[in-house]
């Protein structure tokens, strides 16, 4: 069996003297994929941000690649990508010239290719030397989605990757999760409920109470791990 | 490119096509000269002493707004941690910025010399030209020292009103040589003459840029 | 070592002290020539100055160890040698003010040690301003670390510059070099008796602090093993 991509130990984050998440326990393998739902404020979108190294937990330990979060090197950091609620794109660019800058800082091989690539499967290519300030919200998200997925991460992290965008763009966005696990990287996902869409093979873990917890009764997940009913909670 | 090339070249881009920050910095240098030429009587006396002043002065506030803006990018739609996610090193972070806070600086500077030359009754000549190095290092020191504490009072509820409280006590040092140093530039001297300003003005520039880089990485995470 | 004993210890010790302080200044020691009895503010002032310098050190050093080790300690200590030392720091401003009246005729003068001693003022002011202006977060602690550390960095280039730009302190005071216009061994037994005494009253008002902040610290850790708890033992329900 692989090295775990992400695992945790007993991970607990207060905000004040509010515990958001505690004693979280996690174990994702390489090539593998998990839903994290649960409503507002129950801290998925805290334990997605711990994981990409972005805050550090209260107490226990997140480990990513083998290496503790809260200290990771510039090697393991481009193998990461995340969307979050916020896209990190700016406005006064072009989404071209975005996706130009962060491929840069992920030092991509092929910018020119690779951008333009990422531009067609999100659909964004008619608009790409459009500012990013004139997108509706589903755009953005598509070009955050892009952003995200440039570098080839090994680990994806989407905070509700699906929220604000229509059935075309999700299906949008799950093809390219789709592809991005075929290439062998780790998924984790976070939605509100599980998201109705076709072919999403993912295990499902809830956040309930600062705890996770598994919907199927499983703590590893596994390659290809069982579909859950899309219809139910 | 490097990731401290990708930065820069974004935040210069971003200023290119916007052309804010600029107009804010030239506006406010010339507004504050303004101010002192009418709080001094500048139209009638021609006093390098109140020139010097002045100028850094206008320079002080401009390059307040400057750091602050060259931060204030990253906070559109997150965009800071998209950064600190990145493989981007949070001192190659803090270079960058420096970077373009000097640039802005410089160019705010050059507008309020020529602003100073004008209302101050002085001279377009070598003097000036000797300004320039004098006028460098206290850019880079303020620029180093600004970008530091920015990042700090973004995040704070005091904001715009405590930049200036932190920056100007520390700033003192550099604020007292630099406008010494311009008066006598201004009234003839030779660069040789203010070694002991410039030393400091240097001290404080070498120092203050270390201790950025090295500490930025404290400054600029969540959390 | 029991905490309350240092505390009370550092009391009796400042007691006593300070009233062997008061009655070597205004009885034993003779005034000095020039200056007659305003003089003798010097006593309190040059322990004033040494004290608000060191506090501020302190503040910097708790910044390093807090920046390193990550112990919400060292924030603490931190916070309480800048308040501390920020009431030494303003009655040194004080008594110079009270001290230039009679000697120079002017409530306020730009001399190199009173400005120095007021930018440092300014910067105890603007570390204080930080923490009230922002919640008690390990990120805000952070930021005051830094702000400590550069601040402190800057000290010597202030007194440089300042030394510079401008002195007319007279020749009697301690100097940084050492030497000194005080010829009477009485003068100097006073100076240090002084220092001791106002160094004492430094420890134990910082160690009043000190166990304050701890305190408070302990109490929100404690409040958060609570709130786990609690919520661990719902959980089987």
């Amino acid at each position: 069996m692989s090295a775990p991509v992400v695992e945790t130990h007993g991970l607990a984050k207060t905000y004040g003297p509010a515990p958001v998440l505690r004693d979280v326990e996690l174990r994702l393998l390489p090539g593998a994929g998990a839903f994290v739902i649960g409503g507002n404020g129950c801290g998925k979108s805290t334990l997605l941000r711990i994981l990409a190294g972005l805050e550090a937990p209260s107490s226990g330990r997140a480990l990513v690649f083998g290496q503790d979060t809260r200290k990771l090197a510039a090697r393991y950091r481009r193998r990461i990508g995340m969307m979050a609620h916020q896209s990190f794109l700016y406005p006064n660019l072009t989404a071209r010239e975005n996706l130009e800058f962060f491929g840069d800082l992920y030092s991509i091989a092929n910018p020119h290719a690779s951008i333009d690539q990422w531009l067609a499967r999100v659909g964004l290519a008619d608009v790409a030397d459009t500012r990013v300030r004139t997108f509706s919200r589903g755009m953005e998200q598509r070009l955050s989605a892009a952003r995200a997925m440039l570098a080839d991460p090994a680990l994806l992290l989407l905070d509700e990757p699906f929220a604000s965008l229509d059935h075309d763009g999700a299906e949008t966005i799950a093809k390219s999760i789709h592809a991005a696990i075929e290439r062998g990287a780790s998924v984790i996902a976070t939605a509100h409920g599980v998201p109705e869409i076709e072919g999403v093979e993912f295990a499902v873990f809830e956040i309930s109470r600062g705890l996770l917890v598994p919907r199927e009764h499983k703590e590893e997940v596994r390659r290809g791990g069982r579909i859950r009913s899309l219809l139910g909670r | 490119m490097s990731g401290f090339a990708a930065v820069l070249r974004k935040d210069l881009r971003l200023e290119l096509r916007s052309g804010e920050s600029t107009l804010a910095l030239l506006a406010l240098s010339m507004l504050v000269l303004v101010v002192l030429v009418f709080a001094l009587d500048a139209a009638r006396v021609r006093s390098v002493d109140a020139a010097a002043g002045a100028l850094w002065v206008a320079m002080v506030f401009a390059g307040m707004l400057g750091a602050n803006r060259a931060l204030l990018a990253e906070r559109a739609n997150g965009a800071i941690r998209g950064l600190l996610l990145s493989p981007l090193d949070p001192a190659t972070l803090y270079a960058a910025k420096l970077a373009a806070a000097l640039i802005f600086m410089a160019i705010a500077e050059v507008g309020a010399v020529i602003l100073m030359v004008l209302f101050f009754n002085l001279e377009f000549d070598a003097s000036i030209a000797r300004l320039a190095p004098i006028l460098a290092l206290g850019a880079i020191g303020f620029s180093a020292l600004a970008t530091l504490l920015s990042a700090i009072t973004g995040r704070t509820r005091g904001g715009d009103m405590l930049l200036p409280i932190l920056v100007v006590p520390i700033f003192v040092p550099a604020l007292i040589a630099g406008v010494k140093a311009s008066a006598a530039a201004l009234a003839g001297m030779p660069l040789s003459s203010m070694g002991d300003w410039l030393k400091i003005m240097i001290a404080f520039d070498v120092l203050f840029v270390t201790a950025g880089y090295l500490l930025f990485e404290h400054v600029v995470g969540e959390d | 070592m029991n905490n309350s004993a240092i505390r009370n210890g550092l009391g009796y010790a400042t007691l006593a002290l300070m009233l062997t302080a008061l009655f070597m200044v205004f009885d034993y020691v003779p005034p000095e020539a020039e200056q007659g009895i305003a003089q003798l503010i010097f006593y309190f002032h040059v322990p004033l100055a040494w004290v608000a310098f060191a506090s501020f050190g302190l503040v910097a050093i708790a910044g390093v160890f807090y920046l390193w080790l990550g112990d919400q300690l060292w924030d603490d200590l931190g916070y309480a040698a800048a308040e501390t030392g920020m009431v030494f720091c303003t009655l040194m401003i004080v008594a110079g003010s009270i001290w230039a009246k009679p000697i120079w005729g002017t409530w306020w003068t730009w001399d190199s040690r009173l400005t120095t001693t007021f930018i440092l003022w300014l910067m105890y002011g603007g570390y204080l301003m930080l923490r009230a202006s922002a919640d008690d977060t390990p990120q805000v602690a952070r930021f005051a670390a830094v702000l400590g550390i550069v601040a402190v960095l800057d000290v010597p280039i202030v007194i440089a510059s300042v030394r510079l730009w401008r002195t007319i302190h007279p020749a009697v005071l301690v100097t940084k070099q050492g030497g000194h216009g005080l010829e009477d061994p009485r003068m100097v037994a006073t100076l240090l008796v002084c220092l001791a005494a106002f160094t004492a009253l430094w420890a134990w008002l910082l160690m009043l602090r000190f166990t304050q902040l701890r305190t408070r610290s302990k109490m929100g850790a404690l409040a958060m093993r609570i709130a786990f708890a609690t919520a661990a033992a719902s959980d089987g329900k």
